[in-house]
């Protein structure tokens, strides 16, 4: 009914004591543009760990665990029996994983899956005369295996594409590939566990950051690592699967598990200390942006308290005119919530120009280029939410207080 | 008869607590007649400018029964209140107690934009015949700490006369002004309580002031020694 009259007495004493509220929309500001800065830089640098992360490794990987422990298989029968067995030996159980089409059309089937892959992981020895290094050779689906792990953005030289073309090449590790002192169309020769020995030539070269890889892994088609093993067309060692937001792995794991014989492990089961890293990151972003936040918030409850106790003549008059204690919390907390407003906004606005300008610092590790940043518009409403939310509280318990004056008591002196 | 009354306080007693438990008031029971022009006189300390805040409905803390236009004002809450003196009850203190931020215009509008029963047009208007009569136009659009102490006191009058009010209410208006806005102020009362019928009751320490109005009420210890009219 009056709330415009309480609105208009709002704006007069903002505008009256301009600078008061400059500083107040400042300390908004900065805590806004700290909060949205810090939180982009913390999700940017997340994005490019897992990015770096997931260059090697699949959301859920299928592969054959091997054959159980049967040391004791004699005990199970006789449980309360005394049996010496020495030198147990475990006889050849079937490599990889059988009957692969089955399980990729079950797979593709699955709503949620965003990219499958197969693979052929051989140990090898890489050899260039007599330098000898062990690593791993890959036989990959070319076109899948850059669905899933974007290999083809860390090729430094030579062009993913053309693997499938051909069956004779392969791609090396950056490292790897200083180690043997090998350059595009060298040969490489590779020798199997089995003993098998084959010349492939490099056509091309690649480094995703990751030492352990870029040192020891080199690809060639699927088909040619089956080739190199001579087994059949269906042979896979591993089954590579994304979805779609790589936190919700765990539903698939749980659907396909009891339906696949074979081990079923998501990123998360494998590798703990990923999972840890990325939410102690999220949870120092939080705190820092929290504390900005809070300290904005004690900036804005002073200046707000010190408004309160100078005008506290003019709220007794207020209250003398006819103005209710709601009134004149009306009329406080309009003053902290367009502090809030215009400070988120131009909070909003400077946070994405310090990002702007961080993301633009070179910073050449790791295949990066310059400082990591995303720039996430739910992380600037949230900024928004929480400023309004701390000027609403911290202006509130001042206005409280503002509308609890007694007007005889200050009036009469 | 009855709606001759204006204001009726029935056995007002009331008490401070700080530092000890004291009786400002002993049993006050008078009534004001519409267009009644009141001062409440006594010395320091006799409880005038108490009661007259309990008058004012701003103090709610005290014994007894307080009437205003018919209507109990008794045990009512604080927003009933301040609504109620919005609409009923003009103030005017010794010192002027304007809102500095604010122009002597619209100094005068805020009441009546608060109580919202006017356009802001009409509310200006009369804004301005209520400075016109008290002899202001020229001063409308300043800053209220831009006038002289006169000036302002009577930027005051003008704001508590903005809604029609049943009561005007003064603690010592006059009490920080030179003999001349003093005067002036006082004719002003007069012509408000003569012409326009508009009930005053004011608390003051000036014994001229006193003598012209039509009634004085004389507090000492928290009672009534005297009243006399001189209409």
């Amino acid at each position: 009914m009056s709330a415009s009259v309480n609105f208009y007495i709002a704006t007069v004493h903002l505008a009256s004591s301009i600078k008061q509220t400059i500083v107040a929309m400042l300390g908004v500001t900065f805590g806004i543009s700290m909060y949205v800065f810090m939180t982009g830089f913390m999700t940017g640098v997340n994005n490019i760990q897992t990015e770096l992360a997931f260059s090697a490794l699949a959301h859920i990987r299928v592969y054959n665990d091997g054959p159980a422990d049967k040391t004791n298989i004699a005990k199970r029968v006789y449980p309360n029996d005394v049996i010496n067995l020495r030198n147990a030996k475990v006889i050849r159980y079937t490599d990889g994983i059988k009957n692969s089409a089955a399980i990729l059309s079950l797979l593709q089937s699955q709503p949620n899956v965003s990219g499958v892959t197969t693979q052929v992981n051989i140990n090898v020895f890489f050899k260039n005369a007599g330098n000898k290094i062990n690593g791993t050779i890959s036989g990959v689906d070319v076109i899948n295996e850059n669905k899933v792990f974007n290999i083809s953005k860390y090729v430094v030289q030579g062009n993913w594409n053309e693997l499938k073309q051909r069956s004779d090449g392969i791609f090396v590790g950056y490292e790897l590939a200083k180690n043997l002192s090998l350059k595009i169309n060298d040969n490489l020769n590779v020798l199997t566990s089995d003993g098998i020995s084959r010349n492939y030539k490099v056509i091309g070269i690649y480094q995703t950051g990751i030492l352990g890889a870029d040192k020891s892994k080199a690809y060639i088609t699927i088909n040619a690592a089956r080739q190199l093993l001579a087994f059949n067309q269906d042979y896979v060692t591993d089954i590579q699967i994304n979805v779609r937001d790589f936190n919700q792995t765990q539903p698939l794991v749980d659907k396909l598990a009891p339906v696949i014989s074979y081990r079923v492990e998501s990123w998360q089961m494998s590798n703990h200390q990923l999972e840890a890293a990325s939410g102690l990151r999220d949870i120092i972003a939080i705190a820092v942006s929290f504390t900005i936040l809070i300290v904005a918030g004690f900036g804005i409850y002073n200046i707000m308290s010190m408004t309160i106790n100078q005008k506290i003549k003019e709220i007794a008059i207020l209250k003398a005119m006819g103005f209710s204690g709601q009134d004149v919390t009306v009329i406080f907390l309009t003053q902290s919530i367009v502090i809030g407003i215009i400070g988120g906004f131009v909070g909003m606005g400077l946070g994405f120009v310090i990002s702007k300008l961080v993301s633009r610092v070179p910073f050449e590790v790791a295949g990066l280029h310059t400082l990591p940043m995303a720039f996430t518009p739910t992380d600037y409403v949230l900024a928004f939410i929480f400023s309004l939310m701390t000027t609403f509280i911290a202006g509130y318990l001042p206005a409280r207080k503002a509308s609890q004056v007694d007007p005889v008591i200050i009036i009469r002196g | 008869m009855a709606a001759d009354i204006i204001l009726k306080s029935e056995h007002i007693v009331k008490y401070f607590y700080e530092p000890e438990k004291f009786q400002v008031l002993k049993d006050l029971s008078f009534d004001v007649k519409r267009g009644e022009f009141l001062a409440l006189i006594g010395k320091s300390g006799s409880g005038k400018s108490t009661l007259l805040y309990v008058l004012s409905t701003m103090d709610t803390d005290y014994e007894g029964t307080l009437v205003i236009n018919n209507t109990l004002l008794t045990n009512r809450n604080q927003n009933d209140l301040a609504a109620f003196r919005n609409e009923h009850i003009g103030f005017v203190f010794q010192f002027h107690y304007l809102l500095p931020e604010f122009s002597a215009l619209e100094n005068i509008m805020l009441p009546a934009l608060k109580l919202n029963k006017k356009s802001k047009a009409e509310i200006e208007e009369k804004a301005y015949q209520n400075l016109t009569l008290l002899g202001l136009k020229d001063q409308a659009l300043k800053k209220v700490n831009k006038l002289s102490g006169g000036q302002q006191q009577r930027v005051a009058i003008a704001r508590a006369l903005i809604n029609d009010p049943s009561i005007i209410m003064g603690d010592e208006p006059t009490g920080n002004l030179d003999t001349q806005n003093s005067q002036i102020v006082f004719d002003i009362f007069k012509e408000l309580s003569k012409e326009r019928h508009q009930t005053i009751i004011a608390v003051t320490h000036d014994v001229d002031f006193a003598n012209s109005c039509d009634r004085i009420i004389e507090l000492r210890d928290g009672q009534i020694v005297s009243t006399a009219s001189h209409s």
